[in-house]
């Protein structure tokens, strides 16, 4: 999928995404939940990265500050060489149509759109030229090059998240974040989804950051941070399903630990 | 139930609120026009004061009772509707269709006995203003003193009560029906029923040509003539909106960009839950313009042939003025009501836009574009059925066809109103709805 070449240095040697000291507070002062505690983090272009850690532990708010769904409280997020702003929610989403792609577990189609309606939006959106042939393409690369016409409802799941992988792609972003997205699949549609993910960054070196609370997606993914408390807690490379299983427990070990230990 | 009903009111008062409007202000009507029954029937009344009293109570309490039932069926039906999730909750944990019906009834009944208890004293008040005005005018004779009486009280309450708990029991209806999946059916009968108001509203209009040129009463055939036809328009109005946006939608999109995009490609797939907002639109527009147009025309004629008005003349136009009046009012806060339930109910879909790259900008321009679709929708649709009746009352009252020497002044000032009330309504709803961050919008179940 990739068309135009994004940058002159081979692909997987520049930065992609890098969050620096990165806080994020939910709540007022008197019951104030700390979501994200000064985290810090680089990925490289053309990398899939897991990110992993108990319910609660700060993934989605993580994902959603460094896509520029949320605005951090402090610290710096730095997208393709380029810095987020916290301007306007308008000077955001300008900021997020040309470098971020998102994917979200509950797929967020507009009911109303066909199938390759929905898939070249964001372009439409951002006042581009969309031809035929390209939204072909595309849906052909996700494995649904015959359902162009139909509506989401008309869908499966897996069929639906794979319109919102090919939408999420459809701009060429720098990176693709996804919350969860095999979250609400079976274990067949899951494992497609989880290929296609992989396939953007073998075949296309797009970078990919996705939350999953299942080792079994995890393995997929190049490298696994882990997430406690709102802080980072370890990575692993070339995770194995059983190697990722076995940290996790371990993170809820301590995660447990500190909570005694607290009160 | 009634206990949950009670309940489910005192918890959430600000769902009511337009259903409680629609009762409190049906009430004042009825009542404050039901005062001249009271008025009327005490010793004493010579009998030309009696008949403007008695017309005017008869006519606009008629009136007044349809319009309550109407608005509170609408309002209700915006209500259950939104609230179809807390339904199906309901029904999960074991409450049968009955009991559900019987909450939803028990609830509206509530709320209109509020609403007709609070119209009490703005009624008494109402009354005295009309009296006042009756005997300004000189229709009814100074002497005739002021009640407010049993008439009154119980018309008002019992129209309210059994107005609004038909109005319940039909919003549930369909309700449940629909949950059922009685999709079919309920096209069918509407066709029927647009048909039907058309042919009968045609019919109407027609009959105006068989009135006596001098005859008071001959405005009422095209009048009435007009409000069904807007009413059948209204109906087909989802079939018209699809036609007329896949006519639109090269100029649409050209025009309003991504904005417009959205707004076609939506407005083609609700065009049948758009019937709602337009039913108002359609009906207002209609009846303001066809009343309005139909007085001036009168009020020339009278004026032309060189004579003072009658009383009778005087009560007419007095009479159309208020029904005009209440028409205005009540047609406004369904097409505000709904339009604000429409749209607030919209919050995901904006928010799934948001995520997809659009920003609020776009969000309000598509909101702003479909506002415009739907205002010049209804505007035509509801030109078209006054003009059908207005054109007949003007060739028979008058030699000329076109009523020429009225400009479009009223015209543009009823556009005004249906289009503000459409704009600011859609406009700063989706302007709330955007406070929102778009992943919690999102997040909502829909
Ligand atoms: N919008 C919000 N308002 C208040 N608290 C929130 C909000 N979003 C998340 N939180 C809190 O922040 C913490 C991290 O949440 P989240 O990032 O959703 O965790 P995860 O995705 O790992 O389950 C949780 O304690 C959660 O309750
Ligand atoms: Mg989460």
């Amino acid at each position: 999928m990739v068309r135009r070449p994004r940058r002159e240095t081979p692909v997987g040697s520049s930065e992609a995404l890098r969050l620096v000291e990165v806080t994020k507070t939910y709540g007022d002062a008197e019951n104030a939940v700390t979501a994200l505690d000064g985290v810090n983090l680089s990925l490289p272009a053309g990398s899939f990265t897991a990110v992993m850690g108990p319910s609660g532990s700060g993934k989605s708010t993580l994902l959603q500050c460094a896509a520029g769904l949320d605005r951090p409280d402090h610290g710096r997020v730095v997208v393709d060489g380029e810095e987020m702003t916290g301007g306007s929610e308008a000077a955001l989403t300008k900021f997020r149509r040309q470098r971020i792609g998102f994917v979200f577990q509950q797929y967020n189609l507009l009911p109303t759109l066909t199938v390759a309606q929905n898939t070249v939006l964001p372009l439409k959106l951002a006042g581009r030229r969309v031809d035929r042939a390209r939204t072909e393409e595309i849906l052909a690369g996700v494995g649904l090059a015959d359902r162009m016409e139909h509506h989401p409802d008309k869908l499966s799941g897996g069929q639906r998240q794979r319109v919102a992988i090919a939408r999420a792609l459809v701009t060429e972003p720098s990176v693709v974040f996804a919350d969860e997205p095999t979250g609400a699949l079976d274990t067949r549609s899951a494992r497609d989804v989880l290929r296609l993910l992989q396939g953007s960054v073998r075949l296309h070196g797009r970078t990919v950051v996705m939350v999953t609370h299942d080792p079994m997606a995890a393995s997929y993914a190049d490298s696994v941070v882990f997430l406690a408390d709102g802080r980072l807690a370890g990575q692993l490379n070339a995770p194995t399903v059983d190697a990722v299983a076995e940290r996790l427990a371990h993170l809820g070990d301590s995660v447990n630990d500190e909570m005694q230990a607290g009160v | 139930m009634f206990v949950l009903a009670m309940r489910s009111i005192r918890q959430r008062p600000g769902r009511f609120a337009a259903t409680l409007l629609s009762a409190f202000l049906g009430a004042v009507i009825v009542m404050t026009f039901n005062a001249m029954h009271d008025t009327a029937g005490a010793a004493g009344v010579d009998d030309v004061s009696a008949e403007s009293l008695t017309t005017a109570a008869a006519v606009v309490g008629g009136y007044g009772t349809l319009l309550v039932f109407f608005a509170v069926a609408s309002t209700l039906t915006v209500n259950v509707r939104q609230r179809s999730e807390e339904i199906s909750l309901l029904r999960s944990t074991g409450a049968t269709p009955a009991q559900i019906k019987r909450m939803i009834v028990g609830e509206s009944a509530a709320v209109a006995l509020v609403g007709a208890v609070l119209a009490i004293g703005p009624a008494v008040l109402g009354g005295q203003a009309l009296l006042d005005q009756f005997q300004e005018s000189g229709q009814v004779a100074g002497s005739v003193d002021y009640a407010f009486g049993p008439i009154a009280l119980s018309s008002g309450i019992s129209v309210t009560l059994l107005a609004s708990v038909a109005a319940a029991f039909l919003a549930v209806r369909r309700a449940t029906k629909a949950l059922a999946g009685a999709r079919k059916e309920r096209g069918r009968m509407r066709n029927l029923a647009a048909w039907g108001a058309l042919v009968v509203g045609a019919a109407s209009v027609s009959t105006t040509f068989a009135m006596d040129e001098t005859d008071a009463a001959a405005m009422a055939p095209p009048a009435y003539g007009a409000i069904l036809l807007a009413v059948g328009f209204a109906l087909f109005s989802p079939v018209l909106l699809t036609g007329l946006l896949g006519r639109l939608r090269g100029p649409i999109t050209a025009l309003a960009g991504a904005s417009g995009y959205l707004t076609v490609h939506n407005m083609r797939r609700r065009a049948a839950e758009l019937s709602g907002v337009l039913m108002p639109l359609i009906v207002f527009t209609g009846m303001a313009t066809a009343t309005l147009y139909m007085q001036a025309v009168e009020s020339d004629a009278i004026e032309a042939s060189g004579l003072t008005k009658s009383v009778e003349d005087k009560n007419l136009e007095t009479l159309n003025f208020v029904v005009v009046g209440i028409i205005v009012v009540f047609s406004c806060i369904m097409l505000i009501n709904s339009l604000y339930a429409a749209t607030s109910y919209r919050r995901r879909e904006f928010g799934q836009q948001r995520l997809a790259g659009a920003t609020p900008g776009q969000v309000m321009g598509m909101v702003g574009v479909e506002g415009l679709v739907l205002t010049v929708t209804g505007v035509f649709l509801g030109t078209v059925a006054a003009v059908a009746g207005i054109l007949p009352f003007t060739m028979l009252r008058t030699d000329a066809v076109w009523p020429g020497d009225q400009g479009p002044g009223i015209w543009l000032a009823v556009v005004g109103v249906a289009a503000a009330a459409t704009l600011i309504t859609s406009l700063g709803t989706a302007r709330g709805t955007l406070r929102t961050p778009a992943v919690q919008a999102v997040a909502v179940a829909a």
